[in-house]
Order: structure tokens, then C-alpha cells, then sequence
């Protein structure tokens, strides 16, 4: 479980975001939903602990994430904005190197591997060197390599950006798996069809600020619109431009 | 302590080093074997040119050669070539067609029979290049053994001892020994071996910082639960590695090329026994911590990868300055010299290559300032990643 408490960051004048607070609870899937610039990244960098918030408090799983950044990041599994590969290693040692680096057994390495290759769908592709691979195949081993440990949390920004029907379900698929062992999952997104599509609880945010909290149902009869993408655009701008 | 995370990044950046060819190519392999090559290739054309001019039958030119019968004798005995010219010494010279003109001054015959200085006109460019030089020096040395050879004869007709005329004799004692002369070709070797550590090292430094953020896998790296110092220890030691790989093939080639250098014809003897060569990798080792640590430093502020090969590139230059004034200037050897990381190491090299006794006070001196200083680089190395705005390359 992720609880997020006012977090506010600034770059140089910019307030970037303010006062961001939200709740991801285990088995559900939590999202993160913004425009382009509207402060998801930086909120999310702030929740894995990579970028310190200037106020406000992180806990997963009751690890304060400020005090002990290495102990929470063990908590969690992150596909970040940036994801890339090395290209000189094959898909499996991609895997194996992060494994290693969470202070994984080498047969837990290789029987985890085993598993997220299959569910996956990377069989054709695990033992050869990512240089020159797809779009979707490189997804697919970024967050191979993210949840080799097998944590608790799972963090994905944007993770479908860019990819194709078969990889985006590809993926959808593996998110409900996940929640249904029971993981807290919090991903952000700027698709509303995404949203719409595997997320119990949406937190919408925009100019670094939080709109609206709720579950889809709440969000479509708090702005009275019969669509996630028209509710989305009412929250945002307060009604006006709808 | 050795951490897991730091061994197992150090493991994985020089295998993922090793896969790449082309890297492993140009800067390990030729960052190592170009150096003696081209050094190697350079003495065998200074020593053959120089030999050549020096024992090839001389060919002179010479302009109004009937002026002077009998220098004329005294150079064909002394097996010149003399030619004749069809354009003016001026434009010979100019036109590159010889290396030196000799004209005869139309008087030269009457000069000489009343005993008055016979003048000719020697035509060179004294700007010219080395082997040139050899030419104008064998015709000058002719000319003059002509000189006081008739001189002398002059003196014992009129019953003079010729050996009145010389008030002081000079007797040369040259104080330089065969491995000196030696040394004076060889006084590269610090460079070319200072610069082969600083390309190994050169590629990971950049790789594994500037690289790695243009590639955007720093992010996701850095997301694991280990610390970054960890991390970057281990980046470095990798770095550190290649450099110190490159260093010991570059030592390798120079022995393996030691045989061929023309020393038999310089006259020279050349050494670089294996105490000699495990006594310059003492004094380079510390020099590799730190070569490694400026480069990583220098990469992780490029924004790019490019950015940072700019910079790094321009690093390699600093070791340049140190072999260039000693190449110029001999100096006395202070203690801060010795203190100073890449001076000492060219200094106390160039001893060795001189066959002097290099004093163990030095070495040590020499060894633990450059580490000292390349501890202070390197801990800083690790830890600029604390820093959030390091992490984005955006």
C-alpha cells in the first residue's frame, strides 16, 4: 500500500507539483490521470523515491520513503518514464542484472525470469540482445526487469505509451493478474480508454494540483457527464471549455 | 567492504564493455599498439634518412668549376659527384632540385696563386629539414679540410710549423652514454604510455554516465534498493579497469616492438627489462584511479554523449603538456614534481629510460600523491549523483 501526503516539488520558480495527496491500496489498481505536463512524472519520481518532495510524506508499506529510500524501493516495483535497455545484453540478463542488484538468489533469478517471460509473452525474443527491438518488446522487458523481485507495489508511468492492441493488452492482462494476487498497482496515464479500462480508483491531476478523487462512477457524477474523457475535461477546467 | 551491488554492476559494465567490438577496438587496441607503432615507424625513417645522406656518394653541384682546378681534384678523391647546374643556385635551392649549391668565385684562380682567401659561395636553405642539413655539413667539412690542408702547405714552404697555428685544442669527452643517446628517441614513451591509460578508460567513463543518461537507463537503474555510491564504485572500477588494461598492453607492445627499433645503426642500446616494466606499472597505477575518476566527473555534466566525448577528448591533451616542457627544457627534479600527478610519472620515467637510479623516496612520493589525488576525484566521482539534477538528462 502507497499513501502519498501533500507532496509539493518546485524546479527554480516552477511549482511543478502542490499539495498531492493520494491512497493506492492493495488489490486495486490506482491511476494517475493528467495532461501532458500536468505533473504525473515528477509526482511519480517523488513517490519511488527518486527525487526527494520538498514537503509531504511517502509511506509504502509503512516505510517512510524520505527516511529510508532504499528499503522502500525494495518495496517496489517501478517502470519509470525513462526505460531503457541495454542493448548489449540479451532481454534475460537485462532481468538477471536488476535481479541481482534487489539482492536476488541466482535460482530465484532464474525461476522469476522463467515465469515473467512466459507471462509475458517473451519466449521468441528472451535470449537475444535488445539492440533493435520493438517498441512493445522493449516495454515488455522494462517491466520484466522492474518486477523481477516480485514486490508488493508496481509503479508504471505511462506504460502503453506508444504501443500497439496485441502488447497494450498484452499488459492489461498482466496488471489484472497482479491485482488479483492481491498487489497494490499505481500507474499514471494521460489515455482515458486506459483509465477507463482497468483503474478502480482515479485520481485526476493537473497544474501540479489534485481535481477530483473516485472511481469512475464518482468522477462521471461529480462532473454530471455521461463520459470519462468529457469528465476529465470539466474537472480540469472547471467546467468552461466543456 | 565490497558490496553485491558493487560487484555485480562492476561485472556487468565490463562484460557489456567486452561485447562491444568496435569500442574494444579502437580504444583498447589502438589506444595501446598505435602509439609504439607510429613510434617505431618514425625512428626507422629519421635513422635511415640520416644514413642515407651520410654515406651515399655526395652529388654537388657546382657553378664555375673551371675556376678551380684543383679543389676540383680534391673533391673527386674524395668520391663526390660533381654536376653541373642549368639554372641559377638561387632557384636550385628554392625548387627543392639539391640540398646545397657550390658556386666558385671568378677570381678564385688568381686568389690563390697570390695567397689572398679564394672565396666560394655556398648555396642551402638552413630552414630545411634534418637529412638536408647532412649534406651541407659533409660539402662545409670538405671544403675546409681543403683549406687547411693547402694552408698548411703554404706554412712548411715558408718554413713555418703548421701547428703554430692552432692556439687551443679542443678535446671532446661526451658524457652521454649509449642508453642516454637512446633516450633522447624514446623520451615519448611517457606520453604515448600516459595516453593509452587515458583512452582505455575513456569509452566506460562516458558510457556509463553521459551514455547511460542519453539512453535513459540511469532512472531505472537507480530505482533499485542500493545506494548510488555503490553503484558508482562499481561504474568506476570498471572504468579504472580498461584503463589499467590498456596501460599493460601498451607497456606489452613496446617490448614487443623494442627489437625492431634501429638501434643497431644509431648505435644505441635501448633496455626495458620486466623490473624496468613492472616498475613503470607501479608508477602509472595510481595515475589510472585518477585518469578514470576525471573523465567520469567531466561525462556525468554532458548532456549527451557526444557533449561528454567533446570534453573527455580534450582531457586526453592535459598529459601532452608535462612530456612536451621536458622534451624542451631539461629540469631538476624538485619534490613538488614529484607530487604532481602526470609530471612525476613523465619525470621518473624518463629517468629509467636515461639508465639512471630512480630513488625509491621518489617512487613512493610519486605514487602516493597521484593516489591521494585520485581518491579526492574519485570520491567525488561517486557521489555527484546525490545530486538531483544530475539524474535527467532533461
Amino acid at each position: 500500500m502507497i499513501q502519498v501526503e501533500k507532496i509539493s516539488k518546485s524546479f527554480g520558480k516552477v511549482q511543478a507539483v502542490k499539495d498531492v495527496s493520494l491512497v493506492a491500496r492493495d488489490g486495486q489498481i490506482t491511476a494517475l490521470l493528467g495532461a501532458n505536463g500536468a505533473g504525473k512524472t515528477t509526482s511519480m519520481r517523488m513517490i519511488y523515491a527518486l527525487i526527494t518532495p520538498e514537503t509531504g510524506v511517502v509511506t509504502v508499506d509503512g516505510i517512510n520513503s524520505t527516511d529510508d529510500p532504499v528499503a522502500a524501493r525494495a518495496r517496489m516495483g517501478v517502470l519509470p518514464d525513462a526505460r531503457g535497455l541495454y542493448l548489449r545484453l540479451t532481454a534475460r540478463e537485462n532481468m538477471a542484472y536488476f535481479g541481482r542488484l534487489q539482492g536476488m538468489s541466482e535460482a530465484d533469478i532464474n525461476s522469476r525470469s522463467d515465469e515473467l517471460i512466459t507471462r509475458l509473452g517473451m519466449e521468441k525474443f528472451a535470449d537475444r540482445q535488445t539492440d533493435g527491438f520493438s517498441q512493445g518488446q522493449r516495454v515488455k522487458v522494462a517491466i520484466a526487469r522492474a518486477l523481477i523481485h516480485d514486490p508488493q507495489n508496481i509503479l508504471l508511468d505511462e506504460p502503453t505509451n506508444g504501443l500497439d492492441v496485441m502488447s497494450t493488452r498484452a499488459i492489461r492482462t498482466f496488471l489484472r493478474e497482479e491485482k488479483a494476487r492481491g498487489k497494490c498497482i499505481l500507474f499514471s496515464s494521460h489515455v482515458m480508454q486506459e483509465v477507463s479500462a482497468v483503474c478502480d480508483v482515479i485520481t485526476v491531476i493537473d497544474g501540479g494540483l489534485v481535481r477530483a478523487v473516485g472511481s469512475e462512477a464518482d468522477l462521471l457524477a461529480q462532473s454530471g457527464q455521461n463520459n470519462l474523457e468529457d469528465a476529465f475535461v470539466h474537472l480540469v477546467t472547471g467546467g468552461e471549455a466543456a | 567492504m565490497i558490496s553485491k551491488a558493487f560487484r555485480t554492476v562492476f561485472k556487468k559494465e565490463i562484460m557489456e564493455n567486452i561485447r562491444d567490438k568496435r569500442t574494444m577496438m579502437s580504444s583498447v587496441v589502438m589506444g595501446s599498439f598505435l602509439g609504439p607503432l607510429m613510434a617505431l615507424g618514425i625512428i626507422y625513417m629519421t635513422a635511415q634518412m640520416g644514413k642515407d645522406k651520410a654515406e651515399k656518394q655526395l652529388e654537388l653541384p657546382v657553378v664555375n668549376m673551371e675556376y678551380a682546378q684543383n679543389l676540383k681534384k680534391h673533391l673527386l678523391s674524395q668520391d663526390v659527384k660533381i654536376m653541373t647546374l642549368n639554372k641559377s643556385p638561387e632557384a636550385a635551392i628554392k625548387d627543392k632540385d639539391h640540398d646545397v649549391v657550390l658556386a666558385i668565385d671568378e677570381n678564385f684562380a688568381d686568389d690563390m696563386l697570390n695567397a689572398k682567401p679564394a672565396k666560394v659561395m655556398l648555396y642551402y636553405d638552413a630552414s630545411a629539414k634534418g637529412a638536408a642539413n647532412v649534406s651541407v655539413r659533409r660539402v662545409r667539412a670538405l671544403i675546409n679540410a681543403y683549406s687547411s690542408q693547402i694552408g698548411a702547405m703554404r706554412l712548411q714552404l715558408r718554413g713555418v710549423s703548421p701547428s703554430l697555428m692552432q692556439v687551443v685544442m679542443i678535446e671532446d669527452h661526451d658524457q652521454a652514454t649509449d642508453q642516454s643517446k637512446g633516450a633522447q628517441l624514446m623520451l615519448f614513451l611517457p606520453y604515448f604510455l600516459i595516453m593509452g591509460l587515458f583512452m582505455g578508460s575513456m569509452y566506460l567513463a562516458i558510457d556509463t554516465t553521459a551514455g547511460e543518461k542519453e539512453r535513459k537507463s540511469l532512472e531505472p537503474l537507480f530505482l533499485n534498493p542500493v545506494s548510488r555510491v555503490d553503484v558508482l564504485s562499481g561504474k568506476l572500477a570498471a572504468t579504472i579497469g580498461f584503463g589499467l588494461l590498456t596501460l599493460v598492453l601498451t607497456l606489452i607492445a613496446f617490448k614487443l616492438t623494442l627489437p625492431f627499433y634501429p638501434s643497431q645503426s644509431l648505435g644505441l642500446t635501448l633496455s626495458l627489462g620486466l623490473a624496468d616494466m613492472g616498475l613503470m606499472l607501479l608508477v602509472l597505477l595510481p595515475l589510472s584511479l585518477l585518469a578514470g575518476s576525471i573523465q567520469t566527473i567531466i561525462a556525468a555534466f554532458a548532456k549527451s554523449f557526444k557533449e561528454a566525448q567533446t570534453y573527455v577528448n580534450l582531457v586526453i591533451f592535459i598529459p601532452l603538456i608535462p612530456s612536451m616542457l621536458l622534451m624542451f627544457m631539461p629540469v631538476k627534479e624538485k619534490l613538488w614534481m614529484m607530487a604532481t600527478p602526470i609530471l612525476s610519472q613523465n619525470i621518473i620515467i624518463n629517468e629509467m629510460i636515461r639508465g639512471e637510479t630512480v630513488s625509491w623516496s621518489n617512487i613512493g612520493i610519486s605514487v602516493a600523491g597521484t593516489f591521494l589525488g585520485g581518491m579526492v576525484l574519485a570520491w567525488i566521482a561517486v557521489r555527484l549523483y546525490n545530486k538531483e539534477s544530475m539524474l535527467f538528462s532533461d
